[in-house]
């Protein structure tokens, strides 16, 4: 048997948490502590390269695949593998968190061993949302990664922590409940259709799941999902959280924890009820177009740094469901590259604004000002990271958007059309943002007494800005190995399209 | 039906003959030994230990025994685990407990150990008779348990309440048990049952069923039939407190079950209807109840009254599964509910209760063990994994799902989804607090084990709950069947 | 004729005046007497169910109530003695020590 990589990617960081356990607590310890957390995520991104490198970017099939019984009366297991769309979320979780960590060297000082440990937990469970090959499994990660995010925000959060944390949690707890429930319905149909239980995603893929059934679970996976996204009407935990929480924990919320909605609709959602997604699929992108459109708005009147890359948030992974609900090659393609690029670049803004924020200890647009003459250099990383979350050619964030586009646009011209403009109302945000933070007089004293990057800083930023530029000129090399998958899932709600539209025109209410 | 018990019956009974002799002999170590030591405790921990030896030879034995007055099957068996574990962590958390309270042990370890009798017979109780004395023999040790710290109003108060309300729910059960005789002529619950397929339905018989059902409801404090139990709870020594929400409720269930499924399966289609509207009134008003206290004792008590409509889904869905859902979660419910009392148990000092939210407030830094213990179990209340809780309440949904009871697991995985916004206050206390001016906990050896015992349940059954999953299912598959008589 | 018609009437009556009386006296021990008329109706009940199906096993089930509502009787005035001393009233609307 081969070594079990995914198991020990999961591990690793666990074992790194129980590590930090053994070095005593407190101020004398702190250095030693941040070190070895740093070298054990660091270990984790090494190991999601290597991951990578093996990866056999020609195959649809999922890789690495392992499998254990867990509890076998109920078809229950530990089965976990990769394919193109989970790579690359692994391996963005991976650069991520040692970039969070060193981000929080000087913001965190207070019960760092505990600090440490959260984030390393953190990124063990979101490792193992994305590898899970079983639902229930799936699941366990999904709720279990809860907690470390709670800790992360209440703890070492801005003023409205406590409140911002629970609602995150009960927010996200709502919403996956009922999925739990449409898992255990899905586990007894199969048990119905085969006489036996399973829990496995690629034995639930050849489930044929009956019409009525299948709008319930979609709506139940779906409402899970559309909460983590977020999707508009369900959007009104992230501004608090994002808003509260610390900048690692921002990056995470932000870089990660949003995929694993738009990652659930792909892996789950979408084809596992191919039906009741192809008769949804406008409704979600209704929804995607509405989010994209009044998250640039809402971002543009906001006065407050982070909460206007939260509300860009809520934008950009509107454009990430468009490109799911079109339901074909480019736009899938385009959302799951859009996914990778949300992290980077939205991540890269929430670890700027953080280091603005722990030198002027305010995040308000109107306090800041003229801080090209003071701090060049940040405000050079700075403008190439706005430039890849407005879009621009040549950096990632062009080719993501233009996918989606692409694929919106042949399936539903109109959405396509919507959806543009909100391109247009990103850069208008973006780029007035950045005028008034960086350009014009220096308005407050405070300001000009700034410090430009210190070198553990250039150590956060540059990974950043090389994959902005990598994503942007080469993006085959990431879109090769997404294609195989991507297709596989294009093909199989292809073949329910026909019997889907045909559903639409008779079962309207389930 | 011929009279008289035999030998071979009382091999049967021997768990029961060992705590019962082991209770005397507690009696009497208590006016031999001098006032003031702990041997007694560990007296106790030791009989009731002897008594979870004895149940060994019985591990696969599906007989009746005593005329049919007692079946001594493996759902008395799981049943019995439970009681004898939940009295183990109660004894061990009573010792600084009665040193600081003041008051003379005992009586008091002596009247567990008779709780825990009444609990035994009510699990095996195949007869009314049986159960009904069963049921007393635990009720009214709990009475006088409940009024133990005689100078303490609180605790007189809730004594009065909870004897009250507690010999008028007797009263309930038995109208409708005598109306279960008259009906069928005969006290036994196999032989009623078989009577009762034979029958049209009786208006009467309903009447006794809802009776019946009201009783049981009072005893699992069941809305609307859970009044006493808040104030009980939180006038009571927390020790019993944590007895009285596991032990108790645990053996009111196995009594219900016992009643309900093997001797009224002809009424299954009335008493799953009762049950189910209990089930979904009782999560829906304990969860919404506890939101708002500020004792923690108190939002225990709310807390349990909801997990006693989770267990009831186990009930409503009256398959195998459903039973070995609510066996499993009961398991679990006895771990991470009594770690908790355990918790607030090291809480109190001389001068402090330490039973209110603000008292926990920082403890991470006081006391980084127990806060995280704490954590754990409120985690595993609201059915986060990793832990226990989550791997209990996920079977009980599945029973419910594949019964068809879908309305029922949806109502409930909303109220556990509702729930974890109290039990995250008192997390938001323990951890998230600036100011840390609660009190200090103190642990002795007795606590700590307790609580490692505690803690190591609620995370290996959550990881690992695969063996105890296998042992509940063939636990509740003998329930119903009917046992052979004895040899 | 007496029937156990008649007989299950009275207990009837019975059990339902001793409800009533639990859910509308305050004195303590008046409830507590209500309670025990409860247990008298089943008592009848048991005792007349057993007549008329000429078997034992009713009245032995009575014997046994008789025997643990004593024993119940005992504890319960012992727990409402012990209150009594504190507070110095048997009313249950004084009992107000926790609410919510």
């Amino acid at each position: 048997m081969s070594f079990p990589v995914l198991s020990s990617l999961i591990a690793l960081p666990i074992v790194g948490a129980l590590l930090l356990l053994v070095v005593r607590d407190g101020d004398r310890h702190e250095e030693v502590i941040r070190r070895i957390a740093l070298v054990v995520s660091g270990l984790v991104f090494a190991e999601t390269l290597l991951l990578w490198a093996e990866f056999d970017a020609a195959s649809a099939e999922f890789q690495f695949v392992e499998r254990y019984a867990w509890i076998p009366s109920f078809g229950i297991s530990y089965a976990v593998g990769v394919d193109g769309i989970s790579l690359f979320l692994i391996a963005l979780t991976g650069v991520l968190t040692p970039l969070a960590l060193l981000s929080s060297w000087e913001s965190v000082h207070t019960r760092t061993r505990a600090f440490c440990m959260f984030v390393l937990l953190l990124e063990s469970a979101m490792i193992g949302v994305f590898v899970s090959l079983d639902l229930f499994l799936f699941y366990v990660f999904w709720d279990a990664m809860l907690i470390p995010m709670y800790f992360l925000i209440g703890i070492w959060g801005y003023e409205r922590r406590v409140y911002a944390a629970i609602k995150f949690m009960l927010y996200t707890m709502a919403g996956s409940v009922l999925m739990l429930l449409a898992i255990v319905g899905l586990a007894w149909l199969h048990y119905g259709a085969t006489g036996r239980y399973s829990f496995d995603v690629l034995e639930m893929y050849a489930l044929t799941v009956p019409t009525n059934l299948q709008f319930w679970f979609f709506l139940a996976f779906a409402l899970a999902f559309a909460i983590k996204v977020p999707l508009v009407p369900f959007h009104t935990w992230l501004p608090d959280a994002h808003v509260e929480a610390p900048t690692a924990g921002s990056v995470i919320l932000a870089g990660v924890l949003l995929k694993m909605g738009t990652y659930g609709l792909v892996r789950f959602a979408f084809p596992l009820f191919p039906m009741a997604a192809t008769f949804f699929a406008p409704y979600l992108a209704t929804l995607a177009v509405v989010g994209i459109i009044y998250g640039a708005l809402v971002a543009m009147v906001q006065p407050d740094l982070k909460k206007l890359v939260a509300y860009s948030s809520v934008s950009h992974l509107g454009f990430v469901v468009l490109g799911i609900a079109a339901m074909n090659t480019q736009g899938l393609q385009g959302a799951v590259y859009q996914m990778l690029n949300h992290g980077v670049s939205t991540g890269g803004l929430f670890l700027i604004v953080g280091m603005l924020s722990d030198r002027r200890h305010t995040r308000a647009i109107a306090d800041f000002g003229g801080l090209k003459a003071v701090t060049p250099r940040l405000v050079a990383v700075f403008l190439i990271v706005t430039l890849s979350s407005i879009g621009l050619p040549g950096l990632n964030g062009f080719v993501g958007e233009f996918l989606i586009l692409l694929g919106a646009f042949t399936w539903d011209p109109r959405f396509a059309v919507c959806a543009a403009t909100g391109v247009i109302l990103s850069a208008v945000y973006m780029l007035w943002m950045f005028q008034r933070v960086n350009y014009g007089p220096v308005t407050d004293e405070k300001t000009a007494a700034l410090a430009d990057l210190q070198p553990r800083e250039w150590a956060v930023l540059v990974p950043i800005v090389v994959l902005v530029v990598l994503m942007g000129v080469a993006p085959n090399l990431f879109l090769r190995p997404i294609e195989p998958s991507v297709q596989r899932i294009v093909d199989r709600l292809q073949e329910a399209a026909p019997a889907a539209i045909q559903a639409r025109d008779h079962v309207f209410i389930p | 039906m011929p009279a008289g018990i035999n030998a071979i019956d009382f091999y049967y009974l021997l768990p029961e003959i060992v705590l019962t002799a082991g209770a005397l002999a507690v009696l009497v170590a208590d006016v031999l030994l001098p006032r003031g030591s702990r041997a007694l405790a560990w007296i106790t921990v030791a009989v009731l230990g002897a008594t979870l030896a004895s149940l060994l030879p019985f591990a696969d034995t599906d007989v009746e025994v005593a005329n049919g007055l007692i079946a001594v099957d493996r759902f008395a068996l799981f049943f019995k685990v439970v009681f004898l574990v939940s009295a183990i962590m109660t004894v061990l958390m009573s010792v600084r407990y009665l040193e600081i309270e003041e008051v003379s042990p005992g009586e008091y370890f002596f009247l567990v150990l008779c709780a825990t009798l009444g609990m035994m017979i009510m699990a095996g109780g195949i007869d009314l008779i049986t159960s009904f004395i069963g049921l007393e023999t635990m009720a009214v040790s709990f009475y006088i348990l409940t009024g133990f710290i005689k100078p303490n109003q609180r605790s007189n108060e809730a004594a009065v309440k909870y004897f009250l309300l507690g010999a008028f729910s007797l009263g309930i059960l038995l109208y409708g048990m005598s109306l279960l005789y008259g009906l069928s002529g005969s006290t036994n619950l196999h032989v009623m049952a078989s009577v009762f397929a034979g029958q049209a339905r009786d208006p009467l018989l309903v009447l006794a069923v809802i009776l019946v059902v009201s009783g049981m409801a009072f005893k699992i404090a069941a809305v609307p039939f859970h009044m006493w139990a808040p104030d009980v709870y939180e006038g009571a020594p927390t020790p019993i407190t944590a007895f009285l929400s596991v032990g108790s409720k645990a053996a009111a269930f196995a009594m219900i079950l016992r009643i309900f499924v093997e001797g009224l399966p002809s009424m299954t289609s009335d008493w799953q209807l009762l049950f189910e509207a209990l089930a979904i009134v009782t999560m829906t008003v304990g969860n919404v109840a506890a939101l708002t206290q500020s004792n923690l004792k108190r939002m225990l008590a709310y807390s349990s009254i909801a997990h006693a409509g989770y267990l009831l889904i186990g009930v409503v869905a009256g398959t195998p599964l459903g039973v070995s859902a609510m066996l499993i979660y009961l398991l679990i419910y006895t771990f991470m509910q009594l770690g908790a009392f355990t918790v607030i148990v090291m809480m109190r000092r001389a001068d402090v209760v330490g039973d209110e939210l603000k008292d926990f407030s920082g403890l991470h830094v006081r006391h980084p063990v127990a806060a995280f213990a704490m954590l754990l179990f409120m985690l595993s209340l609201g059915g986060i994994p990793p832990t226990a809780g989550f791997m209990g309440k996920f079977w009980l949904f599945r029973a419910a799902i594949e019964s068809g009871y879908v309305g029922l697991a949806v109502v409930g995985v909303l109220n556990s989804a509702v729930s974890l916004y109290y039990y995250l206050r008192l997390v938001v206390f323990m951890y998230l607090k600036k100011e840390t001016t609660g009190s200090e906990p103190t642990a002795s050896p007795a606590l700590a084990l307790t609580l490692a015992v505690a803690v190591a349940a609620t995370l290996v059954l959550g990881v690992y709950p695969r063996v105890l999953f296998e042992v509940a299912e063939k636990s509740a598959q003998t329930l119903g069947l009917g046992g052979a008589a004895a040899p | 004729m007496i029937t156990p018609t008649h007989y299950m009437l009275l207990s009837a009556a019975l059990f339902t005046i001793g409800v009533v009386g639990v859910m509308v006296r305050r004195n303590i021990i008046i409830i507590f007497m209500s309670i025990e008329l409860i247990l008298n109706a089943v008592n009848i009940n048991l005792v007349a169910f057993s007549n008329q199906l000429q078997n034992a096993v009713g009245q032995v089930f009575a014997i046994f109530i008789i025997a643990v509502a004593a024993a119940e009787a005992a504890v319960g005035l012992g727990i409402i003695l012990a209150f009594f001393r504190n507070k110095e009233t048997v009313n249950i609307d004084e009992m107000n020590l926790m609410r919510w």
